[in-house]
């Protein structure tokens, strides 16, 4: 029989309350998996990043409903506000059926759900036989989960994603998402956000050629999310190794965040599991 | 005589072998019952393994292989040599081949289809002047649901006699749409706009590169040619998003859509239409009784 799809993240009780007093910075900041207890009729409010979600508990349902808005100044932090408010009835609402007594929520960061070709702002080179971190940052999708068992029933992209299209022509490939980065190589220069993760992509040029890189393709779906002691968000890092042609390139991810984040809890589990080992080929086109 | 009649049946009756009868008939019963259990669980395995093409020709020829496998062993038990029946077969085969040709070539142009597997099950194609999704490939016809859920049955010669065109083979599309821009508009500027909504747009892809070409001068239009690249299950609903964005950009930003105007021709010398302007005051009040015409 199938089981419901639940949010794998697994913390004791006293686990989440030492969370809370550890990373929760003020009373009206959201955290990441942490359960909150709602009332029957109260709503709560996120503003995090380019989105506003409201998740409302009722006698018999739970309701969400999610807004992207494209907004000149983002707020760095997540406010919540819990109330009896709710939006316009423009927002379209979807609704789930309550069962028992669940008044809990949590909120489960996650990846996306296919690869994200990283487009940095100015090409980067990098030298014949050079090595190069690159910090990248990516949107996140909130999944919401509900009761003691948190039980997965919606997920909500943060910002609305672009698409493109990576393959050696129209026939072959595979959808991807796209993002835009600065493909900033100093951690320190990495603006930490709560709805995005950090992921370092250590790319070795073991070519006699220098590697422009133009854009390249990040395994998304296979990253998990972890958190650290700042209540930052990572994932664990990328390497790719060019050694003769671009297209060749092969691609690793690691198992755990790298030091540089520093000790990490599990958050969120990857989208989808690497089933050879460690090596990964599943991109078609790691460059473009 | 009625006797005789009585007697003769008696022995005719008295002369088959009843059990042999049941027992072939058990046989095959027993045959379509198991065929129909293992191709539904052949089914089921395969659902979430395979494509629903695969699936179905899968459950297809599992089924029928039991079946032929329990008539086979159902003849043998009524008494059949089944050299003979082959025999019979073979004969039986020309003789309503040469009878039902068009039932054969649909049959033989099945094969055909489904080696070469231009289409699969769930694809949308467009046939002999017909759009719609595959719902399922038989033995000798292909049926179709049409977006305005009509059911089409399209024989196989048919398809294998006429253009095919898959619209669901490869994952993302093409859309290209005109638009008409005056004469007076900068055609660079609109290019630029363009390019520039398709970065916005949610489901138009980064790459393949969206582009604009300019196709000709129309009687009251500079045509443009504005296309890019959408996942192939988003192609209507991009169409006409894209095309609402494009209409509210272009009046947003002032730019002039043309359309075709028409004239009315007054007369042989093209005079203009006199227009009188009357006063309200002259108006006859038809509120008021018209009290000369009374009198």
């Amino acid at each position: 029989m199938k089981q419901p799809a639940e949010c794998s993240l697994k913390h004791s009780p006293q686990h989440s309350a030492a969370a809370d007093q550890r990373w929760k910075s003020s009373s009206d900041d959201g955290l990441w998996a942490s359960p909150y207890t709602l009332k029957s009729g109260e709503t709560q409010h996120h503003s995090l990043g380019h989105s506003q979600i409201w998740v409302t508990l009722l006698d018999m349902e739970w309701q969400i409903r999610s807004q992207q808005e494209e907004q000149q100044q983002v707020p760095k932090d997540w406010k919540l506000v819990t109330g009896h408010s709710l939006p316009s009835s423009d927002i379209p609402v979807q609704r789930f059926i309550r069962n028992g007594d669940a008044e809990m929520v949590t909120y489960v960061p996650a990846m996306a759900d296919r690869p994200t070709v990283i487009r940095p702002y100015q090409p980067l080179t990098i030298a014949a036989e050079g090595q190069c971190i690159i910090y990248v940052g990516t949107a996140l999708w909130m999944n919401v989960c509900i009761g003691p068992k948190q039980l997965l029933v919606a997920s909500i992209p943060l910002s609305e994603p672009s698409l493109t299209w990576v393959g050696s022509n129209t026939m072959e490939g595979e959808l991807c998402y796209s993002a835009q980065s600065y493909a900033r190589l100093a951690l320190e220069a990495v603006p930490k956000r709560p709805w995005r993760a950090v992921t370092p992509v250590n790319i070795h040029n073991r070519r006699p050629q220098p590697l422009l890189v133009e854009r390249f393709n990040l395994p998304t779906q296979l990253l998990s999310i972890h958190r650290n002691h700042l209540g930052q968000l990572w994932t664990p890092g990328v390497n790719v190794e060019v050694d003769t042609d671009v297209n060749a390139a092969s691609m690793r991810v690691d198992p755990s965040p790298p030091p540089a984040a520093g000790p990490c809890e599990p958050l969120g589990p990857a989208r989808e599991q690497v089933s050879r080992g460690r090596f990964v080929r599943t991109l078609d086109r790691i460059f473009g | 005589m009625l006797d005789q009649l009585k007697h003769m049946a008696a022995s005719v009756v008295d002369g088959i072998a009843w059990g042999q009868w049941f027992s072939s008939l058990f046989l095959f019963g027993l045959g379509l019952l198991l065929a129909t259990f293992a191709a539904r669980s052949v089914s089921r395995f395969m659902a979430k393994r395979a494509s629903r093409h695969h699936t179905v020709m899968l459950k297809r020829l599992v089924f029928y292989v039991i079946v032929v496998i329990f008539a086979v062993a159902a003849l043998r038990e009524a008494g059949f040599s089944l050299d003979v029946v082959l025999g019979a077969a073979g004969i039986l085969t020309v003789a309503i081949g040469f009878a039902s040709q068009t039932s054969a070539s649909n049959m033989i142009s099945g094969l055909f289809l489904l080696v070469e597997k231009p289409f699969e099950i769930g694809d949308v194609i467009e046939a002999d002047a017909t759009i719609g999704e595959v719902v399922s490939i038989d033995m000798l016809s292909v049926k179709l649901r049409t977006p305005d859920n009509l059911y089409v049955r399209i024989p196989n010669e048919t398809l294998i006699k006429t253009k095919v065109v898959n619209r669901f083979r490869f994952p993302i599309r093409r859309l290209d749409l005109t638009v008409g821009i005056a004469y007076a508009e900068d055609v660079e500027r609109v290019e630029k706009l363009l390019l520039a909504l398709a970065e916005k747009h949610p489901t138009c892809l980064k790459e393949p590169n969206p582009f604009v070409l300019v196709t000709g001068f129309g009687q009251s239009s500079v045509d443009v040619q504005f296309s890019f690249w959408v996942p192939r299950e988003k192609l209507e609903a991009s169409r006409s998003s894209m095309m609402i964005a494009v209409k509210k950009m272009l009046d947003r930003e002032k730019v002039e859509i043309p359309f075709p105007h028409t004239s009315i021709y007054a007369g042989s010398h093209s005079e203009p239409f006199r227009v009188q302007l009357m006063a309200p005051q002259n108006l006859p009040d038809k509120e008021q009784p018209d009290v000369q015409k009374d009198s």
